[in-house]
């Protein structure tokens, strides 16, 4: 793969990155009135660790200065570079998010769309980090994918769904469940492993 | 499954390095999605939280459970000698990583700086080149070779540190392309031609043809304008010895090009010129302590005088030098150039000793700072005297006949010393 498109691919990503951060943290934050005690708390955090999270892919592993000669901007700057690479800010801005939204009142398929979006930002930021192309860092994975996405669906909508009253319907709608979670199964089972 | 502990070992192909575990920050994230969301379901009741937390547990399902608990790696490096700025690489071989990509990558020391990390996008065993470049001169170790090991998903990471070698990485040598040349030059053969007459190449005059002189050099158009035979003469080829005196007894200046690394590059350059000119070269540093090695020739003499340049340590000591120079390290007649930035009063007392004994004696003057902080009006004062001490330092070198030149290290060393470089250098004794 040549430099220009590894270039382009890790940019890619990273506007990915940027883009999912501000979606789940605004996703999560809405309607900021309905949540409960300390989600403005846990806005701010969500934020503070999503922004930190984002310079932190930005810079990556360049070296900043070249050692004891630097003036001391670089020296600054290398300090917190090293502050964005050891400190995990972006598992930080998942609890954040995730919290933010259990401080709302349940909304099943609004949090499954929060899933959806998160799982997308530790694959995005995944991307960024090794600079690889979505197709062949994720390819193998697909099924794997599937499945989970496949799962978080029914998840959702084992609560979202009203309690059916006994009869073929719900005797229908469970054998429908058995069966996705089946397929969602054998999706995830020919993965091949190093 | 990862065996029990391994320990270093030597091999025939390398050193056997145990492998150090860890979960990749991709496998750290989804973790963390992963438990968030099923703490988050429990604790809140609400089962759509457990639904979020499904791809990240199929996805960390892939987890590679055979994992190799040691590596051979084998590095080496390119080259053993390098010069400031100069490139080279260490070579990598890595085996016994079964299916895991791998990548090397250089923590560099901080005379170095690393270049890209390589990485093998297969599982094969070719060598991996991680490219570095020496900045400052001195004997150091290049650093640490980070390998990392990768599963197909990057999952988990692998992780094995192999010390790098020291190399030597001698002073970037200053642009000298002009020689000075002293007036009278020891009785040694030699590429300078001296005012004595010999058997060089220089023509230095008509004499009459006298018994036993060889026919090949009679004057044909002399001859027949004077009617007897007469012979061309030529000058003696001599050579010349020249004593590179390099003070590395203060490092004063901004890092990276302080006044011993201008003293350093300064003499490099001036050894390059001598040697490459075919005269003999020695070399005496003068700091904690002297330490000297005769006029010499050849690219193995070079290599001597580089070393003995490399080893030298900056630092200011009070009992520091002599104020008189050992004759051993002085052969008589010899031309001594001074890379210095003046500022060790014994050291001025030793040039001042061999301008006396009749050395031709040239300071090039490498200091490039001055002292700092003087804010006040005292210290304004305190300032303008330290300069004039050193112009009066300056001012009775150059009255005892040893010129002082003041070079910034930038440019040619040919700039300030042009006045000497165009006819020889006059030798005599100081009154």
């Amino acid at each position: 793969m040549s430099a220009l498109s590894l270039v382009s691919d890790r940019a890619r990503a990273l506007v990915a990155v940027a883009l999912l951060t501000a979606a789940t943290i605004a996703w999560a934050a809405a309607p900021l009135s309905g949540g409960s005690a300390g989600t403005l708390v846990a806005l701010v955090v969500a934020v503070g660790s999503g922004a930190a999270s984002l310079a932190g892919l930005v810079v990556g592993d360049a070296q900043i200065g070249s050692g004891a000669f630097d003036p001391l901007p670089v020296r600054v700057a290398a300090d917190v570079a090293h502050a964005l690479r050891v400190v995990p800010w972006s598992q930080t801005m998942i609890v954040a998010v995730l919290v933010l939204e259990a401080l709302h009142p349940a909304r099943p398929w609004h949090t499954g769309v929060l899933a959806v979006a998160l799982l997308a930002f530790v694959l995005a930021a995944h991307l960024a980090e090794t600079g690889s192309a979505p197709r062949a860092a994720f390819g193998p994975q697909a099924p794997v994918l599937a499945a989970g996405a496949g799962l978080t669906a029914l998840a959702v909508a084992a609560v979202a769904l009203p309690p059916l009253p006994a009869g073929p319907a719900a005797t229908a709608l469970r054998v429908l469940a058995v069966a996705a979670a089946v397929l969602a199964g054998a999706l995830a089972l020919p993965v091949r492993r190093p | 499954m990862v065996d029990g502990p391994v320990v270093d070992r030597t091999v025939a192909g390398g050193t056997v390095k145990p492998v150090r575990w860890s979960l990749s920050a991709h496998a750290r994230r989804l973790l963390t999605l992963a438990l968030a969301g099923l703490v988050i379901a429990i604790i809140s009741g609400r089962p759509e939280f457990a639904g979020a937390a499904a791809p990240a547990v199929l996805l960390l399902a892939g987890w590679p459970m055979r994992r190799p608990a040691a590596v051979t790696v084998a590095a080496t490096v390119t080259a053993q000698q390098l010069v400031e700025g100069e490139q080279a690489a260490v070579v990598a071989r890595v085996s016994g990583q079964g299916g895991y990509r791998v990548q090397a990558t250089i923590v560099a020391a901080p005379a170095f700086s690393a270049g890209a990390p390589a990485a093998r996008a297969d599982a094969g065993a070719g060598p991996l080149r991680v490219p570095f470049q020496a900045e400052q001169w001195g004997s150091a170790r290049i650093g640490r070779l980070e390998i990392v090991l990768r599963d197909r998903f990057r999952l988990a990471e692998g992780r094995v540190s192999v010390e790098l070698p020291r190399v030597q990485t001698h002073p970037r040598p200053a642009r000298m392309d002009r020689r000075i040349v002293l007036s009278r030059l020891p009785s040694r053969l030699g590429e300078h031609p001296s005012r004595a007459p010999g058997e060089g190449i220089e023509f230095a005059g008509v004499r009459p043809f006298a018994p036993g002189d060889r026919q090949r050099r009679i004057n044909w158009p002399a001859t027949t304008r004077t009617g007897s035979l007469q012979l061309n003469t030529f000058t003696a080829e001599r050579t010349q010895n020249v004593v590179i005196l390099a003070d590395a007894t203060a490092a004063v200046g901004a890092p990276g090009a302080t006044s011993l690394d201008l003293a350093l590059r300064g003499a490099a350059g001036a050894m390059t010129c001598y040697l490459a000119g075919g005269d003999r070269v020695g070399l005496v540093i003068y700091a904690d302590r002297l330490s000297w090695i005769g006029p010499g020739l050849g690219r193995r003499h070079f290599h001597r005088l580089m070393d003995l340049l490399v080893a030298s340590h900056a630092g200011w000591e009070r009992t520091a030098g002599l104020s008189r120079l050992p004759r051993a390290a002085l052969p008589p007649g010899a031309l001594i150039l001074v890379f210095s930035p003046l500022l060790h009063p014994r050291l001025v007392e030793a040039l001042r000793d061999l301008r006396e004994r009749g050395f031709s004696v040239l300071v090039v003057d490498v200091l490039a700072a001055e002292p700092e902080g003087f804010r006040t009006r005292s210290g304004g004062l305190a300032r303008r005297i330290w300069r004039l001490e050193q112009q009066a330092i300056r001012f009775s070198l150059t009255e005892l006949g040893i010129p002082v030149v003041r070079w910034d290290g930038q440019s040619s060393l040919d700039e300030p010393l042009a006045p000497y470089t165009r006819r020889v250098m006059l030798t005599g004794r100081a009154s």
